[in-house]
């Protein structure tokens, strides 16, 4: 584990921990990561772990409580403190719609802010087979942990599978896919490669990019750039855009026998696809991983970065000062007035979204 | 010389200052009150300081013109502050002692006593608003209201400890102090509300207040004459504004009329006329004079009401307190103002609700809604009760007559 690096990951809850395991494992040495869960069977997993809410729940989880785990995580959230020292960005992986990741993703992530440590958060939504009681806890997090969050990528579990996975395999799958995803992003990090993407460029490029869409790929074989290029065009996890997008990271992870001609292919195909005012590219090349593979990861964001932000005080830009980027004068969300005071949850709804909207009433007017 | 107190609200929607005066049989009456719109400050926190600081300069001196006004020059150098918000919470405390001799002592009362205002030891960032005695448990008899001489080994005593952020609290001192308003004691605004507005019997049998602000809504249920729990949700009226705005897209001012002028919390069947709302262009606003369905504007005051109770009912359930609501359920605040908001309210509580008026106090008998100064006046009758014996000598007030 790599104690100096300026870049921890935090996984939250149970789904959150397996996560951020699968990254260890897949990344190896030089990972520098972190478990932390009300669940104290997740200390289990191996690695650095947090037991969050020890008081108040005994270390028995959150039992899918989400008021439980938000307060447990609120209760204890300064045990994380001490893997916090030198972290210049957080990685925070986790699973809304339960008690722990989606109680308590909020908390941890409004402490790292309060830290001072910018946070990028990639959080996993409920299938729909789990149910609405689990998509509206998802739902009620999700414009918070955006508002607290420098950067937020929410994976629907839906997209991440086939629908003739069963259960048990689709959450795997999706556990891997996500962990999958983390780990090529941790590789273009932290693997140095001809064209380098170092942790203060990325801090910089993600502090205050708000919302994102996130995806991977992998291909091998001959024409696997246009392959890869095209994959990401089919992918659902880049599929909704609510306006266009502003700034577009891409990076390409492949061993010695990356060729120039196929950044190309890439760089422009990923540009003249998706677009993006700015566009950042990276490259790593491992031998030792990608020998005749090939993975693109890509991060495409709806929001501008303001890079005259993230010089501020700790370097994160504030949810408080972050502009409103909708046009409504009620906001985007429909916090309207009260998005600048503390969030009413009640059974994991944020209370301060008109009734009427969550609810789905619809207006005769 | 009759004693004098004033008791500041700064609330999401308006800032109150009113004056209280022990009138010659020892009742307080409200002598004179002065509300102005409050700005920097939603949903019961202050956000602006410099905002919030305005707000109180501005009522004090409105309160100081109509004194004058009057013939009177009055300068305010104090008050008490009614605190409310969804910071305040409350939690329980036992106190203990072993009973000295076989029977129970004023002493054995004090140390009890002693023993549960020792546990009020509040986590880091909380100001304790109020310590609420409840009952008294001798052995293993609970529910004893004054165990003096009555034999048993250890006594306990239930207590509720009501408690707020310290720094929300300063906030509202820091913006008092630059108004040149000295905050003299901070109180839970819904449980001041409810001396205000409840007969003792009510206590006794069970009765739940509901003080509906602008920002939040505080509740208490009392029962055996004492606060059983207490605590604050964070929705307030505000919040049907905002949802009113949203709906149909209008600014806060033009919600703000909706809301008072024809929004009712139950849906009510209307045709012809009566089914269309107006909805004036407002300043700076780029649509023109319209009309609103009224059927739409209940429904989205309805939504957001019912689910307000609905959270309050479910609170009680949590408790085991709904069956318990012999006294039923008093609505206090600018928000029970709100039409057939009672009607609402028995439907999703499953008890009588009436609005409350203060009845502890006098002065406000020609107020249109009495009820919107129920917390105001309730802060004065804690202090009319707690420190009537001192004159305004002792510097409550510098009071000046010309």
């Amino acid at each position: 584990m790599n104690g100096d690096s300026p870049l921890l990951l935090i996984g939250i809850g149970t789904s959150g921990a397996r996560i951020a395991c699968g990254v260890s494992r897949a990344f190896g040495e030089g990972l520098r990561y972190v478990l932390a869960d009300t669940d104290a069977t997740s200390g289990q997993l191996g690695g650095p772990f947090a037991l969050l809410g020890g008081d108040r729940l005994s270390g028995r989880g959150a039992g899918g409580d989400v008021v439980a785990g938000r307060l447990a995580v609120e209760d204890s959230v300064r045990s994380l403190d001490e893997h916090l020292e030198g972290v210049r960005l957080a990685v925070v992986v986790t699973a809304l719609g339960g008690g722990t990741g989606g109680g308590g993703t909020l908390e941890a992530v409004k402490h790292l802010a309060d830290r001072g440590i910018p946070s990028v958060v990639f959080a996993t939504t409920p299938f729909t087979f789990e149910g609405e009681d689990r998509q509206r806890n998802a739902r009620g997090v999700m414009s918070m942990i955006e508002e607290a969050a420098n950067v937020t990528f929410f994976l629907p579990l839906d997209k991440l599978v086939g629908e003739t996975d069963n259960m048990e395999d689709a959450l795997r799958r999706a556990v891997d896919t996500v962990a999958g995803g983390v780990t090529l992003f941790w590789r273009l990090v932290e693997k140095p490669g001809y064209i380098r993407l170092d942790a203060e460029r990325l801090r910089h490029i993600l502090s205050g990019a708000g919302r994102g869409r996130f995806a991977t790929v992998t291909v091998q074989g001959p024409g696997r750039a246009k392959e890869a290029v095209d994959a990401l065009l089919r992918s659902e996890l880049l599929a909704t855009s609510s306006g266009p997008v502003r700034t577009t990271l891409c990076g390409i992870l492949a061993g010695n026998d990356l060729l120039l001609s196929e950044v190309g292919t890439i760089a422009d195909g990923v540009r003249n696809s998706f677009g993006g005012l700015a566009f950042e590219l990276a490259t790593v090349n491992d031998e030792a991983t990608f020998s005749g593979r090939l993975s693109v990861v890509i991060m495409l964001f709806e929001s501008a970065a303001k890079p005259e932000d993230a010089g501020k005080p700790g370097g994160v830009m504030s949810s408080r000062h972050r502009k409103n980027r909708g046009v409504l004068t009620t906001g985007p969300n429909g916090r309207g007035r009260f998005k600048n005071a503390e969030p009413t949850i009640w059974n994991g709804e944020d209370l301060d979204i008109p009734t009427f909207i969550r609810r789905n009433i619809s207006l005769d007017f | 010389m009759s004693n004098f107190y004033a008791a500041l609200e700064v609330g999401t929607t308006r800032t109150v200052l009113a004056i209280g005066e022990t009138e010659d049989g020892g009742r307080l009456k409200i002598t004179c009150k002065a509300e102005i719109p409050s700005t920097g400050v939603r949903k019961s926190q202050i956000l602006d300081i410099a905002q919030a600081t305005q707000s109180i300069k501005s009522v004090l001196q409105k309160i100081e013109r109509q004194q004058a006004e009057g013939g009177t020059k009055v300068t305010i150098g104090n008050a008490f502050l009614a605190v409310s918000g969804q910071h305040v919470k409350s939690s329980s405390a036992v106190g203990t002692t072993t009973v000295e001799g076989s029977r129970v002592t004023d002493d054995d009362l004090n140390a009890v006593l002693a023993s549960a205002r020792s546990g009020a030891a509040l986590s880091k960032g909380r100001e304790l608003l109020d310590i609420v005695d409840q009952d008294y448990v001798l052995d293993d008899r609970g529910g004893i209201s004054a165990p003096k001489g009555m034999s048993g080994r250890v006594l306990r005593l239930n207590t509720i400890h009501i408690h707020a952020d310290r720094n929300r609290i300063q906030d509202a001192r820091t913006a008092a102090e630059a108004a040149h308003l000295e905050i003299r004691e901070p109180l839970f605004a819904t449980t001041c509300a409810a001396d205000a507005v409840l007969e003792d019997h009510e206590k006794k049998n069970g009765v739940l207040v509901l003080d509906l602000g602008g920002g939040s809504t505080g509740y208490a249920f009392y029962a055996d004459g004492y606060v059983v729990t207490t605590g604050v949700i964070g929705v307030g009226g505000d919040h049907v504004t905002n949802d009113i705005a949203h709906a149909f897209q209008t600014t806060n001012a033009q919600a703000e009329t909706l809301k008072t002028a024809f929004a009712s919390a139950v849906i009510r069947p209307v045709d012809g006329e009566a089914a269309r709302v107006k909805v004036e262009r407002g300043e700076n606003s780029l649509m023109d004079t319209r009309t609103i369905s009224r059927r739409a504007l209940d429904t989205v005051v309805n939504a957001r009401l019912l689910e307000l109770f609905t959270v309050i009912r479910e609170t009680l359930e949590d408790q085991d307190i709904l069956h318990r609501l012999h006294s039923g359920v008093v609505l206090v605040g600018g928000g029970a103002r709100m039409r057939e908001i009672d009607t609402l309210a028995e439907q999703v509580l499953g008890a009588n609700v009436r609005i409350g008026r203060p009845i502890h106090v006098d002065g406000l008998d020609n107020e249109e809604f009495p009820a919107a100064y129920a917390t105001v006046a309730g802060a004065l009758l804690y202090a009319h009760r707690n420190y009537e014996e001192k004159s305004i000598l002792d510097g409550l007030f510098g009071r000046f007559f010309k």
